[in-house]
């Protein structure tokens, strides 16, 4: 995935521009319409990183969401002929993504793999983690670690819907209107449900917290 | 990466913690394998055959929807032709010999429900008249019970030849058939 600044950077332009980075998107996908199936490539580079980051914080699990992403990628792929344009480009993968998601977890809903993705390095210099180390007394690698598996477990521990909302709007940086036109629901209902689930996660991480 | 603002560097939110999960990153080497697994993937759905429902729903929309129709009204016309040999026998011919032309759905009827008119118009017999009152020849004969005449059919013997010789010799004098009710 892009760091963060570069996620946040890109959707934060987005938001001042979107209609330019929608019209770059529809230029793109009217050259995948058009025949030149290369051209998709730039599609994939370009979201990757986000559609697989979304997906590993619903599952927790790296394999699997390095499949489901390829899924994703495969899925659009196979339906950018009949992509009109009318939402953006970036909105229907998105969609795609957590729809395949959604399925997959309930598929999985009685077995639950856990496999956790490496943590960059940039993690352990953090004011948060520094923070936490001054607090606890602890020695910073376990600190982190321990940090990643609670996290990982307080996630899992949301139903689907509330965790979509979370990862999205506080792990990928994506507006309320935004989030609610990816899951088709309004405004109200994701600021409802990021709303309870933050008092979930609370809960599971009253330790870390204060 | 997850810097805190400085009044708040003693306090850790939800959303502080949260936000360290960006940190959580595949290596560059992981990209490669994915974009080499996708680009597989994806020419392998350019290239492979589609699953058999789809093609039967493809199937459908050409040459299999064409015999389908043509099978679909054959089978419409033998059923309008065939039907009425599926109908009750019995009901058929009790709703032909009545009103033959104008009977859509033919009704069971009781044979003892339909009159003498109705079941034929010429009957091959004719009816007399017989009482006991003006038969009788004995004038001591006294009757202590009230007679009513009534009419019986006769007919004539020698169109009936499947009939015994002695049926016929006691029935002929007579001249009675059956009685008629």
């Amino acid at each position: 995935m892009a760091t963060t600044g570069s996620v946040s950077k890109t959707f934060a332009h987005a938001e001042e521009a979107p209609v330019s980075e929608r019209d770059l998107d529809w230029s793109v996908v009217q050259r995948v319409q058009a025949g030149n199936v290369g051209a998709f490539d730039q599609l994939v580079q370009k979201y990757r990183e986000h559609i697989f980051s979304v997906i590993y914080n619903m599952t927790s699990n790296r394999e699997d969401a390095s499949d489901l992403t390829q899924e994703t990628f495969i899925k659009a792929f196979q339906a950018i002929a009949r992509f009109k344009g009318k939402s953006s480009f970036f909105t229907w993968i998105y969609r795609i993504a957590i729809n395949s998601t959604m399925t997959f977890l309930k598929k999985r809903s009685r077995r639950r793999y856990i496999s956790y993705e490496n943590i960059n390095e940039e993690v352990s210099s953090s004011d948060i983690v520094e923070s936490l180390t001054a607090k606890n007394r602890s020695e910073k690698g376990a600190l982190v670690q321990e940090l990643q598996e609670k996290l990982n477990d307080s996630l899992q521990k949301l139903s689907p819907k509330h965790r979509t909302v979370v990862v999205l709007h506080e792990i990928e940086g994506l507006s309320h209107a935004e989030i609610a036109e990816i899951t088709k629901t309004s405004v109200g209902t994701v600021r409802s449900r990021l709303h309870y689930a933050k008092q979930q996660l609370q809960s599971y991480l009253k330790d870390y917290i204060g | 990466m997850a810097k805190l603002p400085k009044e708040r560097q003693t306090e850790i939110s939800v959303e502080d913690l949260l936000r360290l999960k960006r940190s959580e990153r595949p290596s560059d080497q992981f990209w490669n394998e994915f974009d080499r697994e996708l680009h597989q993937r994806m020419l392998q759905t350019l290239v492979k055959k589609d699953p058999w429902y789809l093609q039967v729903v493809r199937g459908f929309s050409g040459r299999i929807l064409q015999s389908t129709a043509i099978a679909a009204a054959a089978a419409v016309v033998a059923m309008v032709v065939v039907r009425p040999a599926f109908q009750p026998t019995r009901a058929v011919h009790v709703a032909q010999a009545s009103v033959p032309e104008t009977v859509g759905a033919p009704v069971e009827v009781a044979v003892t429900e339909l009159s003498l008119a109705e079941a034929t118009s010429l009957p091959d017999y004719q009816t007399d008249v017989i009482s006991a009152e003006e038969t009788s020849s004995d004038v001591n004969f006294v009757r202590d019970f009230g007679m009513d005449s009534m009419q019986v059919a006769s007919y004539d013997a020698s169109a009936y030849s499947t009939d015994s010789p002695q049926a016929r010799v006691s029935f002929a004098s007579a001249g009675v058939a059956s009685l008629v009710y």
